[in-house]
Formats: C-alpha cells, structure tokens, sequence
C-alpha cells in the first residue's frame, strides 16, 4: 500500500534510483583508483629512462608521478654528488631582480669541501676580484645551482618532480628533470651529468612560463683538477690546511664566521618577537622558514632566517638597528610601502628598528611581496602614535611591570 | 490759610475721597484763587485729552499710545509713586553685596565649581595626550647605527642555497645590474 504512490509517480522512483547509484558508482571508481594509477605509474617507471627528454610532450598524470619518486631521487643523488664530487669550470648566472636583469660569471673550483669562485662582471672581462667561499668551518656550499640536500626535501614537499628522460647541456649527456607546480604549470627544468649526476644547467620559471633565472656551466671539467684558479689559491690552500680562513682570505670575509645554527628556529622567533622583533614565520609566496643562524658582531646579534620552498630560497639577516649609510654604489628603488637599497638579488632597508638585508633567490613578484610583508620606516598615524604613547605610559606607570 | 497746591491735581482726577476731598472742597469754595487754579488745571486736562484724542482710521496712533501703558502718555500720580518704589526695590537688591547665605550667592558658586572642575578635566586629558603623543614618537632607545657586513651575508646565503656567492658591487664590481 505504501508503495503505490510512488509507483504512480515514475518520476519520482527514477530520482530515488539515479540519488543512490550515482554516489555508490563514484565511491565504487574511487576506491579502484589508487590501483589503476599504481599500475600506469610502474609502467612510466620502466619505460622513463629511454624516453627523449625536454618537449617529450607525454601527458602524465601527477599523482602517478609523485608515487613514482625518481625525479626527487635523482635531485636527492644529485644534490649528494655537488658535494662529493671534483670539479672546476665557469658558470653563467642571469636572474631577474626587482631592479632589473642581473647577470655574473663566476670561475668555480671544487674539490675535497673547499669551493672557490671568482666572480667576473658578465660584460666586461676586466674588474674581476678573487673571491673565496669557506669559513673556519671548513663550510663550503651545500650544493650545486641550488640543488642541496635541505632544498631537496624541501621541493618534494611543494612539488612534483617529475623525470622527463635524457638531454644534453654543456656538450654532455644528462638527465633532464622538471619541477612542475600543483596546478601543473612548469616551475623549473635541471639537467643533471649523467656520468657524476652534478647538476649542469638549471631553468626556473615563474607562473607565466616565463624564465626568471637561469644558471648553467658554460665551461666543466670532473675529475682531478690541474690547478686552482689565480692568486686565491695560496690563501685558499693556507685556510683549508689551517682552518683558519680570515688569515689568507684576499678579498672576502670568511664565510659563517661565528654563525651558530638554531636548532628550534620557530621557537626562537617566538622568543624574540617577545622582545619587539618581528620575525614571520613564513614569507609571502608560500615560503617557510625552515633554518636559523646566529652571530654575534660588534653591532650586536645577526639573525640569519633561511625561507624556502626548496626552489626560492630567501635569506633575512636581522640585526637592531638603523642603517648607518647609504650603501655605496647601490641603487635606490621603490617598492611597496618601502624605500630600498638594491644591488644584484641583495635588498637593504631598515624598518621600526631593526636594519634587514634580504637575499633572495626568487621570482621578482615574489620579492616584492616579501620586503612589503616586513617592517618599513614610516611616521606612524596620529592615532598609531597616541596609542604607542598610551602603551609606554601604561608601561611606565605600571607597578608590576 | 494754607491752599490746596499739590492736591488741586488730586481732586480734579478724582483721586481724593472722604474727609480729605471734603476738606478741598471746603477749602475751594472759599479759596478764589484754589479756585482759578483748579480751573485752568480743568480746562489744561482737558486740552491735553483733546490732542490725545485717537481717530479710529490712524492705527499707528492708536498702537503708539498702547505702548505709552496703561496710564496713558502721562502716568497718574499713583502709578509714578509705584513705578517708582519698584525702581528702588530693584536698585537694592542689585546692591546688595553677595555672600553665602544668600540666593544668587549660591548659584554663582556652583557656576564657578562647574568651571573649575571642566577646566581641570580638560587640562589633564589634553596633558595626557600630548604625553602619550610625545611618547609615541621616534624609535624608543637610540639605536646603534648598523652597516651591514654584506659579504659574510652573501657567503652564508651561497652556503645555504648552494650558489654562488654574489659580491658586493662597492667592494668588487663584480655584479652588473642591467634594468
């Protein structure tokens, strides 16, 4: 009796039917995915290696990439092999700025933890300087073209590596492995030696596919190396066998000299925003912090913040302060809400007591975004006044303070 | 023989009675010269009434007659003797010192406290304000002047992102910007 009403109505009984099998279907497809794209990925595993490389142009689906693992595996062995492996040549560096295009070339020599470059002006050959990278730590970089171990991890957790098959950079045969975002869009394409898996050459670009920044050797050589390059080798030499680099260092100051690394650095900057510092704990273009360091100058405490999604890596140096000069031969650019001193991918300002100097490896937009986050020097408005007054008042008057 | 004088207007007007206008009148029909007077002071009244007499076309007349008061151009007697104990027992009550004890003294005193008390409250929110505006300007402390060791930055940031180590443009020129 009671279902004949609904068998009256034929279109209603058809509802009730599709409002039932339609989820339980899309329930059914879910719970068989997972197998479905573990299948196709083991199938792109076994058939990547052969497969032609840059504008190979195979859809792949991300999921099944990510499972698969081998473009991180191959960043991971590539970051082990920018430590461990010998070499020398030249590197082209061209990155865009927020003050325009910055370009450098830098003479690079590798071998046993020390690392040496000599950076030269990209169009002029004359007016190049020594310059040597170590500290009393015997702390060289961590890697080649930004690929380290730390980033390594990082770019796993903010993208999807995917190996695209073989290529060719600096006349040798490599690896070519993208970093694509999560709406799929390229991020940033390496080529890793395929003999020593250093990395040869490495493309970033921003959401528009645009290139932001490109690093390559233009010259390599692996192996045992025949001389170290120009008159830095004594003094580089003297400090690897000392250890202490400051004495035969011709043009630079040590490298992490007196820089102690924190081993809970959200704590610290909690602890220190207690005491009128304000330090974020990620920066604007999803980039976390994710290292801290410490040192002590004559001027009082440095604050190194290292922020990164594994690809854009920003540098923040604190210290209490006003800035004491203008900074020769730097130029003066307006950003958002700020007034700063810009030269190459290095930033000055000072902002509500305290001077930051921020190096950045990332997209100009991004920069910017991320000086306009931080402090700046302004008048504060005349209620922001009043009420800071009333605050030091309060505190003043307060007897329990 | 002492004569009317003064009350020769008093009787004409009607303003006398009993006794005293009994005794005028006595006096009157004795008296030819109270008489003469008391009769031109008649015919004077009445010429003065003629010329104040009011056409009942002119309305500007008769409304500046009406503003005169009740008593006509010329108060009575009577009305210039109220008139004018009202003048003097205004004029000391106006006088009369103030002190505690009397009526105006006391709203004179609370007039003040009000002012007083007003003054006071707006003095301090003003000193208040212009404190916490004081204090709300600048940096707080003086602030050490900080020059930033740019290359030992540069060094550190190259460690850590494992690049190369960009120099400073004021110590070696190394780094072109091109816009």
């Amino acid at each position: 009796m009671l279902a004949m009403p609904a068998l009256r109505r034929p279109g209603l009984l058809i509802s009730a039917a599709l409002a039932i099998t339609v989820p339980g279907v899309l329930a059914i497809v879910a719970l068989l995915g997972p197998e479905h794209t573990a299948t196709r990925a083991t199938a792109f595993a076994s058939a990547g290696a052969g497969e032609a490389a840059t504008g190979g142009g195979e859809l792949y689906d991300y999921a099944e990439t990510a499972q698969d693992g081998m473009g991180i595996q191959l960043l991971g062995e590539s970051a082990a092999a920018g430590l461990a492996v010998s070499y020398q040549g030249v590197e082209l560096l061209a990155q865009s700025g927020v003050a325009g295009q910055d370009t450098i070339v830098s003479n690079v020599w590798h071998s046993g933890g020390v690392t040496i470059t000599q950076t030269s002006d990209a169009a002029m050959a004359t007016g190049t300087q020594p310059y040597v990278s170590y500290d009393v730590d015997n702390r060289s970089p961590e890697g080649v073209f930004g690929v380290t171990k730390t980033l390594v991890s990082l770019l796993g957790q903010h993208y999807v590596a995917v190996y695209q098959g073989t290529g060719s950079a600096v006349g040798r045969p490599a690896l070519v492995v993208e970093l694509h975002r999560a709406d799929g869009s390229l991020a940033a394409r390496f080529w890793l030696d395929r003999q020593t898996m250093v990395p040869l050459r490495r493309e970033v670009f921003d959401t528009s596919a645009r290139v932001i920044s490109e690093e390559a050797f233009v010259q390599v050589q692996f192996g045992t190396l025949t001389k170290l390059p120009g008159p830095t080798a004594a003094s580089a030499a003297s400090a690897k066998a000392s250890a202490k680099a400051s004495a035969g260092a011709t043009a630079a100051t040590p490298s992490g000299s007196g820089w102690s690394a924190v081993t809970a650095p959200a704590q610290l900057l909690a602890d220190l925003n207690k005491q009128g510092w304000r330090l974020p704990v990620s920066l604007p273009g999803g980039l976390p912090l994710y290292s801290a360091a410490r040192s002590t100058t004559t001027a009082g405490q440095v604050l190194d913040l290292g922020y990164s999604d594994g690809l854009s890596v920003v540098s923040l140096f604190v210290q209490r302060g006003t800035l004491a000069q203008r900074p020769a031969g730097w130029q003066q650019v307006s950003l958002p809400g700020h007034q700063v001193y810009v030269a190459g991918h290095s930033i000055i300002w000072a902002g509500d007591g305290f001077v930051y100097t921020m190096l950045a490896d990332a997209p100009p937009v991004v920069v910017t975004q991320v000086v306009a986050s931080l402090p700046q020097n302004t008048a504060p408005g005349f209620f922001d006044r009043i009420m800071r007054g009333f605050h030091r008042l309060a505190a003043v008057a307060n007897p329990f303070h | 023989m002492t004569h009317l004088g003064e009350r020769i207007s008093a009787l004409i007007d009607g303003e006398l009675t009993g006794a005293e206008l009994d005794r005028a009148n006595a006096h009157l029909a004795a008296c030819e010269r109270c008489r003469a007077e008391a009769a031109e002071m008649r015919q004077l009244k009445r010429a003065l009434r003629a010329l104040f007499e009011v056409d009942d076309n002119d309305e500007l007349t008769r409304r500046l007659l009406g503003d005169a008061g009740p008593g006509g151009p010329v108060p009575s007697y009577q009305d210039r003797r109220e008139q004018y104990r009202r003048d003097q027992g205004k004029g000391l009550r106006d006088k009369r010192p103030r002190g505690r004890g009397g009526r105006g003294d006391g709203d004179a005193t609370r007039s003040r406290a009000r002012y007083v008390v007003w003054s006071a409250v707006s003095l301090f929110v003003v000193g208040i304000g212009a404190a916490a505006f004081s204090m709300g300007g600048g940096g707080g402390a003086p602030a050490p002047k900080i020059t930033p060791q740019l290359e030992m930055f540069s060094v550190e940031h190259a460690i850590v992102s494992g690049t190369v180590p960009e120099q400073d443009q004021a110590t070696a020129g190394t780094s072109v910007t091109r816009p």
